[in-house]
């Protein structure tokens, strides 16, 4: 069971084999929290979004188009966090001055690497393409799905992003 | 070559994602561009940053929690199954299943009766036409055998009346005038005794009193006066009064007619 993919995994689910959420949930539950963390830097937030994108998942299950089940699981996660901070943005100023505002106040400065710090002052496309592609290893053409692009122009816009976050962290450093 | 600068390809470089062809293109720039190799460098350290950095766990919370939201998802869906479903798709399956039968009952007995009164009033039909074909064609052969220059075949033709239980019209006409104009006595004989079964009809009636004016032949007088007799036709009277005067009527004709006279009148 334990070797089955996640695509068949989540068919199972999507007809109404809800425990094969157990074994997709210990396969991806700390990609997504870590892909948030890495987002936001905010640990229990992260937790919640976590928490909130396997919800969507158990209950979107019937929607599931058999697609790269991975593509589909962060898209979730994206759009929950983007969902968030939309939410969060009505009351404060806006989306990129405040991700990383809330990191420094609530949190102590030695959770973070450079790397972290580093990743923290790319703006927040960049930040997502270069988490998701170093830390999730998510091959470009997945990527592009969960971004809505092509596979060429991901490629492009990772390597520069790579390219001003070798800047900053070497300037840091 | 040189002026052409490889930074876009290097993280794809590094990941090892290039073909063979880009591969040896970019290995080939990094010999002879500094500030690409440079890049290369800093790329690698970085790459070694992002291994470096570790994942971090996640409290137990998170999973006890989704599980339980699983619990409950499986209740709830359980729910919905055993009142929206399940009983509802038995008690319509039990339903479905016996309309099917039903409905399948229905159409096989339907189509049984359909097809047996299709085929009834086929074969119906069919033996109709048939009847009427073999009508039609004892018809012409009676005709034509009556019309046959030897007598043995006209009183063949005569006889052939047995053939029909409903003579028509014509028949009777072309056997009247057998009875009253064909040369051959044994014919004529024929004719009156096959007519004699059909003594309800007019035509038949007012043949048999003309030809007893007509007839000279005494065994075909005294059956026409038999048969005249027997259904007491009154208009037959006046033709036997006749007959009775004539000088050469046979006397036992004349006998026959005088015991018959009395019953008419």
């Amino acid at each position: 069971m334990e070797k089955l993919t996640d695509e068949i995994l989540m068919a199972k689910v999507a007809n109404g084999n809800l425990d094969m959420l157990k074994i997709l949930f210990e396969r991806h539950h700390k990609h997504v929290f870590n892909f948030l963390h890495k987002m936001c830097g905010d640990r229990m937030l992260s937790e919640d979004i976590t928490q909130e994108v396997f919800y969507k998942l158990m209950k979107y299950r019937t929607s599931y188009n058999n697609g790269k089940f991975v593509s589909w699981l962060f898209t979730i996660a994206r759009n929950s966090m983007n969902t968030h901070f939309r939410r969060a943005a009505n009351h404060t100023d806006d989306i990129d001055a405040m991700d990383y505002k809330l990191v420094a106040e609530e949190e102590e400065q030695k959770d973070y690497s450079d790397l972290h710090l580093a990743i923290g002052q790319l703006d927040t496309s960049d930040r997502e393409l270069v988490i998701l592609n170093r830390f999730q290893e998510i091959k470009y053409e997945e990527l592009a799905e969960i971004v809505g692009s092509t596979p060429g122009a991901v490629k492009t816009k990772v390597s520069r992003a790579l390219k001003k976050l070798k800047t900053i962290y070497f300037q840091n450093s | 070559m040189e002026k052409n600068h490889v930074i876009e390809l290097l993280p794809a470089y590094l990941d090892d994602l290039l073909n063979e062809t880009q591969k040896k293109n970019v290995a080939a720039h990094l010999k002879g561009c500094e500030s690409c190799s440079q890049e290369l460098e800093e790329l690698k350290k970085l790459f070694e940053a992002f291994d470096r950095e570790k994942e971090l766990d996640t409290s137990d919370k998170l999973r006890t929690n989704f599980f339980e939201q699983i619990e409950l998802e499986k209740q709830h869906t359980a729910k919905v199954v055993s009142i929206d479903s399940t009983s509802i798709q038995r008690k319509n399956n039990w339903t479905n299943t016996f309309l099917k039968i039903a409905a399948s009952i229905v159409l096989l007995v339907g189509t049984y009766y359909f097809g047996k009164q299709q085929q009834e009033q086929i074969s119906g039909k069919e033996i109709a036409q048939l009847t009427d074909e073999s009508q039609a064609f004892k018809q012409t052969a009676m005709l034509s055998l009556m019309g046959n220059k030897s007598a043995s075949k006209r009183i063949q033709g005569v006889n052939f009346i047995e053939e029909f239980s409903e003579p028509d019209e014509a028949i009777v006409n072309a056997l009247a005038d057998r009875m009253l104009n064909d040369e051959n006595t044994n014919v004529r004989r024929t004719a009156v005794e096959v007519l004699s079964e059909y003594t309800s009809s007019e035509t038949v009636k007012n043949s048999f009193i003309k030809a007893l004016k007509t007839e000279k032949d005494p065994g075909i007088q005294i059956t026409i006066i038999q048969v005249l007799g027997k259904i007491q036709e009154k208009k037959a009277a006046a033709s036997m009064q006749y007959l009775l005067e004539q000088d050469d009527t046979q006397p036992y004709v004349k006998d026959e007619l005088e015991s018959v006279l009395p019953n008419i009148i």
